[in-house]
């Protein structure tokens, strides 16, 4: 559907940006994803759907380094990583926005965002101590790239609030803010529309299409609107009890017979 | 009227992100910068310099650096008075050993070695959050005032096992022993408590403050965006300690002059600090202040009145005091859980409106 997709099938052999290779992770005895395989191609929408406790969200877990698989390898941007710290993962480029949203309450937005930058600003304590100088320029040359998001989110209003305060709609926004400024290469959303009504929903697959559009931040979503997924992503993967059982563009999986079973369940 | 922040449009971000972003805040600022410098060191008498001024200023330095560690950081700490042994020693240990060293560079240093022992104690914290975590700084109260008291080095092997401090001077002007004169303790002290509180506004408007606060709100997300826990709670560790070691330092040469650590750091020092953290407000440099002002003058003003004023015997007023004080504590936290900063906070938002609140 966006963009992206197209120029990635005229140059033909689309880039590959994050390849997961027959990961397996278990709890104990519980597995929960049993020897998964699926890549992302740099600029797309990829979305990962599937019923409840299927996986979705170790998955991502696994992506940002939360959880690390016993089993298999993930190749991001060329490299091979082994064993890395959730931060470390960070500093690579991968950004997330969780189920539940996950902000600093205590926190203005604007903070929030400034907190996205982290990883882009490096004064060491000395010159944040002294404020004057290097670590103010510094905040301030982040601060005009927060203010970009913020304009983009259309959130200028409520920018010093504290977050605490804003409805659930709005926390959300923030949320995809925070991740939007760490300028991520990879930009992973967990269930960005539970909970919304439909202006809401609207708004934030405007801004998941736009983000993808203008930025060319490559996009990994779960959800669970059907609606939503076809019309916004370029290719889904689907899972049932932490196995792959489809993969291809959103036409292709409706149409399957294995993930339709899935979904609404077959006689025995 | 004049507390308004219309009309008053910030061009850059600069300006944006000032600590008083409006003016009559700004104004009201170098007013209390001028009494505090020029005008109170001329009127103050050596006994509110010495049972006010001095302890308040040492206090909210204190104050402020638990509130970095418990308000900012979110990491409970109970080993503030242990803390503030190992300033007081370490200043005592560098008067006696290099005698020329001025004043200055003794405090300094002695929250230097402070905030390196602070950042040992702070190594739990990676494990363990929340109670268990102030139960092993708990833990780091004791072992410090066993350990200062137990090995004589300390105190350089003195009879009393007590440390007082020798008479030491800075640009000619006495700052510490028994000639000192207080009003020279006070300022020396006030430039330090403004120092501080400045330094300690820099780091949590900047980076590393808000990494501190990140993972006090939500240790996860913080993690995913980039913070890694380790530093950040070792340096809000380290910053913490760094304070409370300047108060601790301050608090043995220039306010006690002679001190006995199992007496003057003990575990009610911690719960007196994290008293003034919790009721100056959470998350608050200006908290501190107040924080430290209410437990240092309220019994003062208490003893004032009920003894100077109205005559009664001491011992009364002692017991009277413990009591009013507790119950303002208790009221205090009932009626605004978040302490007198959010008090504040909320009278600004009421006066911004003001006299039309709709």
């Amino acid at each position: 559907m966006s963009i992206q997709n197209t120029t990635a099938d005229q140059q033909g052999q689309p880039e590959v940006l994050l390849d997961l290779k027959n990961i397996s992770l278990s709890f104990g005895g519980v597995k929960a994803i049993t020897d998964i395989s699926f890549d992302i191609y740099e600029g797309e929408v990829r979305a990962i759907i599937g019923p409840n406790g299927a996986g979705k969200s170790s998955m991502l877990n696994v992506i940002n380094g939360f959880y690390h698989p016993q089993e298999g390898e993930i190749w991001f941007d060329g490299k091979q990583r082994t064993g890395m710290k959730p931060y470390e993962i960070a500093y690579q480029g991968i950004a997330r926005t969780f189920q539940n949203i996950a902000l600093f309450k205590g926190m203005s937005v604007l903070d929030n965002l400034m907190t996205g930058r982290f990883t882009h600003m490096n004064k060491n304590l000395f010159w944040q101590a002294l404020w004057k100088g290097p670590a103010e320029q510094e905040e301030i040359i982040n601060r005009e790239f927060v203010e970009h998001i913020i304009d983009f989110l259309e959130i200028q209003a409520i920018r010093k609030t504290p977050v605490g305060r804003l409805p659930y709609g709005l926390q959300k926004r923030v949320e995809l803010g925070r991740a939007l400024a760490a300028q991520p290469k990879l930009l992973l959303l967990d269930e960005p529309m539970a909970g919304m009504n439909v202006e809401e929903k609207e708004d934030m697959c405007r801004f998941i299409l736009d983000v993808n559009d203008t930025f060319g931040t490559t996009i990994a979503l779960i959800e669970h609107d059907m609606g939503v997924v076809m019309d916004i992503s370029d290719r889904v993967v689907v899972l049932d009890y932490g196995r792959k059982i489809g993969d291809g563009d959103p036409t292709a999986v409706r149409n399957d017979q294995t993930v339709i079973d899935a979904y609404l369940g077959v006689s025995h | 009227m004049f507390y308004r922040e219309s009309g008053d449009f910030k061009k850059t971000y600069r300006d944006d992100s000032q600590t008083f972003p409006i003016k009559f805040d700004r104004r009201r600022y170098y007013v209390v910068m001028a009494i505090a410098f020029l005008v109170l060191p001329w009127f103050i008498t050596d006994y509110i310099a010495n049972a006010v001024m001095i302890p308040f200023l040492v206090w909210a330095i204190a104050a402020l650096g638990l509130n970095i560690l418990v308000g900012y950081c979110g990491q409970l700490s109970l080993g503030t008075g242990g803390f503030m042994a190992v300033g007081a020693y370490a200043t005592y240990k560098l008067m006696t050993s290099f005698p020329g060293m001025d004043m200055f560079s003794v405090v300094l240093l002695s929250g230097f070695i402070t905030a390196f022992v602070g950042m040992i104690f702070g190594l739990p914290s990676l494990r363990i959050k929340g109670f268990y975590l102030a139960v092993a700084t708990l833990a780091a109260q004791f072992f410090l005032v066993w350990l200062l008291n137990k090995v004589p080095w300390f105190y350089n092997y003195s009879a009393s096992g007590q440390i007082t401090a020798p008479e030491r001077s800075m640009f000619g002007i006495i700052i510490t022993g028994p000639y000192a004169s207080p009003v020279t303790g006070y300022l020396f002290c006030l430039i330090l408590a403004i120092g501080l509180a400045w330094v300690a506004r820099n780091l949590t408007r900047g980076r590393l403050g808000r990494s501190w606060m990140a993972i006090r709100d939500m240790d996860i997300a913080a993690e995913i965006i980039g913070v890694n826990p380790l530093m950040a709670k070792l340096s809000a560790f380290a910053v913490s300690s760094f304070f409370v070691g300047v108060a601790g330092s301050l608090f043995f040469s220039v306010y006690l002059g002679a001190a006995e650590v199992t007496e003057a750091f003990s575990i009610n020092v911690s719960f007196a600090v994290l008293f003034m953290v919790i009721i100056g407000g959470l998350g608050s440099i200006f908290g501190s202040f107040v924080g430290a002002a209410f437990m240092v003058l309220m019994p003062v003003l208490l003893k004032n009145i009920l003894v100077g004023g109205l005559g009664w015997p001491t011992d009364l007023a002692a017991h009277l005091e413990f009591i009013i004080v507790g119950a303002l504590i208790v009221i205090f936290l009932i009626v605004e859980p978040h302490g007198l900063a959010q008090m504040a906070r909320v009278l600004k938002e009421k006066l911004r409106l003001w006299p039309f609140p709709h």
